[in-house]
């Protein structure tokens, strides 16, 4: 323990390096972890987090909320599906509203049935219980859509009122207000006079007692192809473009990961040869392999311990930071789980310089020939 | 015959420039109650093709004193001429360019390049310099056959003798046409034959073409090679014929 | 440097691990890169390929088509400020498309832009109940002749020719007459129904400078309109500004990562090679020529990681089912990190010259066994 920290004091500037490259590669892996997660909520975290097991939408919407149109033919067709429980509308239309003085974008969602479409949780205020009232995303407090604030459709002028604040409720990654059904409505109808006929753009669905949430989906879907029932994780996990950014971020981090051990374990494999002689030396006076192997593992646990808190503290502020209107989060569990894995994965590639200490022959320091290349 | 002073006798006759020209060199290390006086007061004299033998214990100064006369310190005072040129206030890189073009150095642990053949060894005196190619490689065959090492030339240190090796040393060392060629122990890592002969090989070659050189020794035996024998002890040196 | 170049070549083990590092660097950096080119150009083809100066939203849409109109009257208004030359009608409808030949809910994405000026490399508007498709659509399974069902309406459209680079908002498009266009939206939108004489933007053509111009238009529009040039109306397409800033960053970083490495593992060479520098110096060698050999390795390195990197890349282009990622390789992106890679290489390399220059010739003398 003593050899292994004396010697990384004896030689700050590479183990400093060492140790830097760990640290911005720790931090790149979280941040785009953080912003893998936070992408995926901004888009999908809506869907993710209402309280309707089951959505239906039309085929044409593919998926997504915005695109969805159920026509009334289909609706009367599910509603009279075998097994279903309780039935309400949803709607949304993406709006331009003025809030905090600005105009932005803003993703309104109606829901009839409060248990089949409204945020799960609020974090703070109260759901809408009169006209012209919303709850909006936490992280867009800022940006004018807190409790107490108004936000007037453009055009035509519709007040919202935010009453309630709810977490990770965003759609399309755009500030999302979730109302009922007839404020949307309402709303829509101020920006877009032309429209006459509001169709809702999806159904929430409960099954009855008894009747599990697959059976319904798959009833459902067996009624017309032109609508697609999912369940709630999977209209998440399923929606356009969440897939390709998973795959996209998987073999991202697949090849950062791959080259943190890389250089840790050349790193103490080619300083090992370097240090040949001493090693030998060190032999020869009887200090045995397993203690020169235990003092490399230590230098490789403080390095990659270091890495990863000088990593972490980098990434620490910018996971409070917005990208756009994606919100970065701190995320605890991702911190642990790559600590895990570095570790893990620094610890096995160290073993091949391990491997080359054993293989020291004492003799070898009267000859002076030292570790074989 | 021994004097009390630390001069060397018999030297270049009159008329003749030296090849080497120390006058009451000090080297001092450190400063004030810490301070080291590794050559004191030296002079030391060499002619254009002699050859000196530099006979002391470990700690005596002959590594320094080398080091002055071949460009590698500066001295703290006093004054060195090479070949009629006055080295005595030259900067790091002036030395750097000195050594490069008048100086030849045989170094105790031959230290060749590991990865270079033989032949590659002698070249990379002109790669460091004025890089002449054509001109450079003929010479290097020239000197690895008057050296005996031309079927050697294509391979690797690790593929040679140590008395091959030292002749490669000593083929580098008179690449660039020295002044002066600096040999420090050049026969501590060879037994007593092999180091008699490449002793024997030093004279020759340093006769043939008329350069001075200093080898340092602390083995009596090869001293009986040179022109004259110069003893140091303690940074001071004494004479002996 | 023949002697840099010699050890390469002789000794290829220790310079072997620092091309192996950054070959991995340099495949991070062309897929990050290919992965940003790719999200981009399926983001903006549409807008980039307009041939005009100028888009103008109306004032409240933010530079979104979906929340945009513009009437007759400000149309009108627009075509007589002085230095425009042209105004042509834009509208889009993004839906699911169904492709003859594919499943019931297998749908594609599509978006049905109406036009009245021809971006590039896309004919005249066709006539009504034909559109030109994008070449992103033929991995769909779209083919020449087909009719397509577009959106829940099913509104029939027929493909008449395939046209290339003009994807918009990371989804296909198929570019067809207004009226085809208009009938479109009316059929599957009902919600947002566009009456005849109305789009949802308008791309202007002047003579003027542009930014100037942009001003004027909205001048005359009375505040209604916000005008922007095409290169700014492509920023605005959902996520793209993001995109480019955070892979940008991510990009940064990288290279940052791969001057950190190279300094690390060039240093570690250099320390090995301590006795040899001195050697070196004490026979005449300049502490720059030996710093140049360190330098031209590094460089060496760096070009053979970034040339094994990029035969990745392409590999990996080749190997990935088109749709799968928005993956694309531009020969520009390669070289750029491949010259991002060989400067870092040298910026790297300069943490050894410190040492180099420490090394003391007096070392190589007097060393004893």
């Amino acid at each position: 323990m003593f050899l292994a920290w004396t010697e990384m004091r004896r030689a700050k500037t590479r183990f400093g390096m060492l140790i830097g490259a760990i640290a911005l590669l720790v931090f790149l892996i979280l941040f785009q972890q953080t912003l893998q997660t936070g992408l995926i909520t901004s888009f999908v975290g809506a869907i993710e987090h209402q309280t309707s097991p089951v959505l239906v939408f039309s085929t044409d919407g593919r998926r997504n909320l915005q695109s969805s149109s159920i026509t009334p033919e289909l609706e009367q067709q599910v509603l009279a599906v075998p097994g279903l429980g309780r039935a309400g509308r949803i709607g949304q239309g993406t709006l331009s509203v003025l809030a905090d003085g600005e105009i932005a974008g803003a993703a309104v969602i109606g829901y009839e049935d409060a248990r089949l479409g409204a945020p799960e949780t609020l974090v703070a205020g109260r759901r809408p219980t009169s006209p012209g009232e919303g709850i909006a995303s936490e992280s867009d407090a800022d940006a004018g859509f807190a409790i107490g604030d108004i936000v007037r459709v453009q055009p035509g002028g519709y007040e919202l009122r935010i009453v309630g604040q709810a977490r990770d409720m965003n759609l399309q990654a755009t500030p999302t207000i979730f109302t009922r059904y007839s404020t949307w409505e309402d709303a829509t109808r101020s920006a877009n006079p032309d429209a006459t006929t509001l169709r809702p753009n999806a159904l929430g669905l409960a099954p009855a007692p008894g009747v599990s949430d697959a059976r319904l989906v798959r009833r459902v879907d067996a009624l017309s192809p032109d609508v697609e029932a999912l369940t709630r994780s999977d209209a998440a996990t399923k929606a356009p473009g969440v897939s390709q950014v998973r795959t996209s971020f998987l073999l991202i981090f697949l090849l950062y990961g791959l080259v943190v051990p890389l250089v840790t374990g050349l790193f103490f494999l080619i300083i090992t040869f370097q240090k040949a002689s001493s090693l030998t030396l060190l032999r020869a006076i009887g200090s045995s392999g397993g203690r020169l192997v235990q003092s490399l593992l230590v230098q490789v646990v403080i390095v990659v311990g270091l890495g990863l808190a000088i990593g972490t503290a980098l990434y620490a502020p910018i996971s409070f930071q917005r990208i756009g209107s994606i919100p970065l989060r701190f995320e605890t569990g991702a911190v642990l789980l790559w600590a895990v894995v570095l570790f893990a994965l620094g610890l096995l590639s160290a073993l091949v310089a391990a491997r080359r200490v054993l293989a020291i022959d004492p003799i070898e320091a009267t000859t002076g020939a030292g570790v074989q290349l | 015959m021994s004097t009390a002073t630390s001069e060397a006798g018999t030297g270049p006759s009159a008329g003749e420039p030296s090849a080497l020209r120390m006058d009451a060199v000090r080297k001092v290390y450190g400063s004030g109650e810490n301070a080291v006086v590794a050559l004191d007061h030296v002079s030391l004299d060499l002619a254009p093709d002699e050859i000196v033998a530099l006979v002391g214990p470990s700690g005596s100064g002959k590594t320094t004193l080398c080091s002055i006369a071949g460009g590698i310190l500066a001295p703290t005072s006093g004054t060195v001429v090479v070949g009629g040129r006055d080295i005595s206030g030259y900067g790091p890189k002036q030395l750097t360019e000195f050594r490069r073009e008048e100086i030849g150095f045989v170094f105790q642990s031959v230290n060749l390049v590991p990865f270079l053949t033989a032949r590659e060894n002698l070249l990379v005196v002109d790669e460091i310099g004025a890089r002449s190619g054509a001109p450079a490689r003929t010479r290097a065959d020239e000197l690895l056959d008057e050296l005996g090492l031309t079927d050697r030339a294509g391979h690797l240190p690790g593929a040679l003798s140590g008395g091959q090796r030292q002749r490669v040393a000593i083929g580098r060392a008179l690449m660039n046409d020295p002044t002066l060629v600096l040999f420090d122990e050049p026969t501590s890592a060879l037994d007593t034959k092999l180091g008699d002969q490449v002793t024997q090989l030093i004279r020759t070659e340093m006769n043939k073409r008329g350069i001075a050189a200093i080898i340092v020794t602390h083995d009596e035996r090869i001293a009986h090679y040179a022109d004259r024998t110069v003893h140091i002890l303690d940074g001071v040196l004494t004479d002996e014929t | 440097m023949r002697l840099a170049l010699r050890e390469m070549r002789r000794r290829p083990g220790r310079f072997v691990i620092a091309v192996v590092l950054l070959t991995l660097v340099a495949a991070l950096l062309m897929l990050l890169g290919g992965l940003l080119d790719g999200l981009i150009a399926r983001s903006i083809g549409a807008i980039e390929a307009q041939r005009a100066d100028l888009v103008t939203f109306s004032s409240t849409a933010e530079r979104s088509f979906l929340r945009s109109r513009i009437d007759p009257a400000t149309r009108e208004a627009v075509a007589a400020v002085p230095g425009v030359a042209r105004v042509g009608g834009l509208g889009v409808l993004q839906v699911g498309a169904r492709v003859p030949g594919n499943g019931p809910r297998d749908l594609v994405d599509v978006a049905l832009f109406g036009y009245e000026i021809a971006p590039q490399g896309v004919p005249r508007p066709p006539r009504l109940g034909e559109a030109y498709a994008d070449r992103l659509l033929e991995d769909s399974g779209v083919r020449v002749g087909q009719q397509l069902l577009v959106g829940p309406a099913r509104t029939p459209v027929e493909v008449v020719g395939f046209v290339d680079d003009v994807s918009y908002s990371g989804a296909g498009t198929l570019w067809a007459s207004a009226a085809t266009w208009r009938r479109a939206q009316e059929q599957n939108k009902p919600n947002a129904a566009v009456a005849s004489g109305v789009f949802q933007a308008l791309v202007v053509d002047g003579t003027r400078d542009a930014a100037a111009l942009a001003r004027a238009v909205d001048e005359a529009s009375g505040g209604a309109t916000e005008t922007v040039t095409v290169a700014e109306a492509a920023d605005s397409v959902g996520g793209v500004r993001e995109q480019r800033s955070v892979f940008n960053q991510i990009i940064g970083v990288t290279v940052v990562i791969a001057i950190v490495v190279i300094a690390l593992f060039f240093a570690l060479l250099t320390v090995e090679r301590t006795a040899l520098y001195g050697i070196l110096k004490a026979i005449g060698a300049r502490s720059q020529t030996l710093f140049g050999g360190v330098v031209l390795q590094a460089v060496i390195v760096a070009a053979i990681a970034a040339a094994i990197g990029g035969v990745l890349a392409l590999v990996f282009d080749a190997l990935i089912p088109s749709g799968a990622i928005p993956y694309q390789l531009v020969p520009g992106r390669v070289v750029t990190s491949a010259v991002s890679l060989v400067l870092a290489a040298v910026a790297g390399s300069t943490f050894s010259l410190r040492r180099v220059l420490r090394i003391d010739p007096a070392s190589a003398i007097g060393s004893s066994t």
